[in-house]
């Protein structure tokens, strides 16, 4: 019957963080879901032992705010390497190639396993390259010198850091899931957005890196920052008010997001059910709006972001002063061009790089080199892609988390529910329920993407990028509505029957 | 009584990964405080190691 059977030995036996016994008290869930957020953030903050911190470049670059982690440190990955296992899973499983039925206890444990592989190979794949090629990661001469060992030696040693911390990510990932509130993936993207906008907001120039867009106003308004030499209503000095130093822009865009979000949240379909045999039991179906969550988002952004990596080490392999990729000794500026600073601005590569802020786009305002026509290509793009992707992404969604019509179906026929006025039926509902789903689903998911393009065109505070953020408010939403579900739970024990848990 | 809620109980709200109620028996299973120590011995490890070398 083909690699189940094969597969099944190695996949069944993939560790597993333990199920609690029983029900969790709230209290315990929120402890659990702290510690694991205060490791993170630790983790976070353990440079790599025998990394030469002088000269390293972060390969995820500004793709960093939603793949979580941090350059340099033990949580290097971030939560890459599961974001890539779970896009090659949602292919493989949305074209239907996988034969697991998620319904079979049997399938499950298959699903599972493989899920867990996936991400230890992509664990490797990122790793690896990160490590041996390029100078994303490079190794400490003294450290070397001081164990007696090669730089390769101490490469092996910066591999085995990070692929420790991928896996840890992943285990945690699964405390929370099954012993907190939420999931980690979304808990590690909420604290790193949240930071780095805490961050964009506050930051004291004193701290060293940018300041943030209040002290920064302190300043203007304080006379101790000048905007353009004092002429406001000319053009640079309306420039920077709205781009830099000034981030009006950015600011309105970031409160827009937030606005968005939360109001798309609550725009959804309500299907009418009626209970079967209990008179006057009534209840809604909603398919809401953004029905495949703001997830698939980060799919199509990460899949970018792969392919930005894979220029980055492409070229990173080419001979020291050239400013395109060389393959085999020819060079190849169709395939890319990069600047002194590592980013491409020419080439196949370019092309393919998202829009991340206004500079990369405001030719008129001088905030690129390239020509009007490559950045109206580029957004072109980039807007396809996100656009298309998400609808694409969102569906594949829906149908491998059982989102779809016919699973939804299923769980309404067997809570005893039926849609009045239709007959009661899995098929019949099934029918009803493909009249929205695919739809809105869809729509949804294009929505979503069009929003991250522009919030990433028109930038946002603290540089936390459209999806980032998109991402956060959605996934707050969603973290106060299990809060919420929760409290209700702990204080009407009955309502845990209700819920199925 | 709202039914419409029920998510069947297997899905985690955001979660990229997903995880179900089977389990198969010779599945190594870890308890989660292990994990949690773990993380933090390593992180304390390499922070020791960097302050050493």
């Amino acid at each position: 019957m083909g690699w189940k059977e094969t597969a099944e030995p190695v996949l069944t036996r993939m560790p597993a963080v333990q199920r609690p016994e029983g029900h969790v008290p709230f209290r315990r869930k929120l402890g659990w879901t702290a510690g694991i957020l205060v490791l993170y953030f630790f983790l976070t903050n353990v440079t790599l032992f025998g990394l030469d911190v002088s000269t390293q470049s972060d390969l995820f670059g500004r793709f960093r705010s939603i793949l979580a982690g941090a350059q340099g440190s033990i949580l290097q990955l971030g939560i890459g390497p599961i974001v890539t296992a779970s896009i090659v899973l949602q292919l493989l499983g949305g074209a239907d190639l996988l034969g697991l039925d998620t319904n079979d206890p049997r399938d499950q444990i298959l699903y599972q396993g493989l899920q867990k592989f996936l991400v230890v190979v992509m664990i490797c794949l990122t790793g690896i390259p990160m490590v041996f090629a390029g100078s994303f990661l490079p190794p400490s001469q003294a450290v070397a010198s001081a164990l007696g060992i090669t730089a390769t030696g101490v490469q092996v040693l910066l591999f085995a850091q990070i692929f420790v911390g991928g896996v840890l990510i992943l285990f945690m990932d699964e405390i929370v899931s099954k012993w907190g509130v939420g999931s980690g993936v979304g808990l590690f993207i909420i604290a790193g957005v949240s930071q780095q906008l805490v961050g964009g907001l506050f930051a004291w120039p004193s701290l060293g890196g940018a300041a943030g867009f209040i002290p920064t106003w302190i300043g203007i308004l304080t006379g101790s920052q000048t905007l353009a030499d004092g002429q406001l209503l000319t053009g640079p000095g309306i420039q920077a008010l709205l781009f830099q130093p000034g981030q009006i822009l950015a600011l309105f865009t970031t409160v827009l997001i937030f606005g968005i979000v939360v109001y798309a949240e609550s725009v959804r379909v309500e299907i009418p059910l009626s209970h079967a045999r209990v008179k006057g039991a009534r209840g809604r179906f909603p398919v809401k709006l953004i029905y495949a969550s703001v997830l698939p988002m980060i799919l199509v952004r990460a899949l970018q972001a792969n392919i930005q990596f894979l220029g980055r080490i492409l070229f990173s392999q080419s001979p020291a002063g050239s400013s395109a990729i060389t393959l085999f000794g020819t060079s190849m500026p169709w395939l890319g061009q990069y600047g002194s600073d590592g980013q491409p601005v020419g080439g196949f590569f370019y092309y393919f790089a998202p829009i991340q802020a206004p500079q990369d786009w405001l030719w008129f305002l001088a905030g690129t080199a390239a020509e009007p026509w490559q950045i109206f290509i580029r957004v072109a793009i980039d807007l396809t892609f996100m656009v298309i992707g998400g609808a694409i992404f969102a569906i594949f969604w829906v149908e491998t988390t059982g989102m779809g019509p016919e699973a939804t179906a299923r769980q309404i026929q067997n809570s005893g529910m039926q849609i009045p006025g239709f007959r009661r039926n899995p098929q019949v509902i099934e029918k009803v329920m493909e009249r929205y789903i695919p739809q809105v689903t869809v729509i949804g998911g294009a929505l979503v993407g069009l929003l991250a393009v522009m919030a990433n065109m028109l930038g946002t505070i603290g540089q936390v990028s459209g999806t980032g953020l998109l991402l956060t408010v959605s996934i707050t939403y969603k973290l106060y509505e299990e809060i919420a579900e929760e409290q209700l739970m702990e204080m009407h024990p009955m309502m845990r029957n209700m819920f199925g848990r | 009584m709202s039914k419409g809620d029920n998510s069947g109980g297997l899905m985690s709200s955001a979660g990229l990964v997903r995880y179900f109620d089977a389990e198969d028996r010779n599945a190594i299973r870890f308890d989660p405080k292990t994990i949690v120590a773990f993380g933090l011995l390593f992180g304390i490890g390499v922070l020791v190691l960097n302050l050493v070398a």
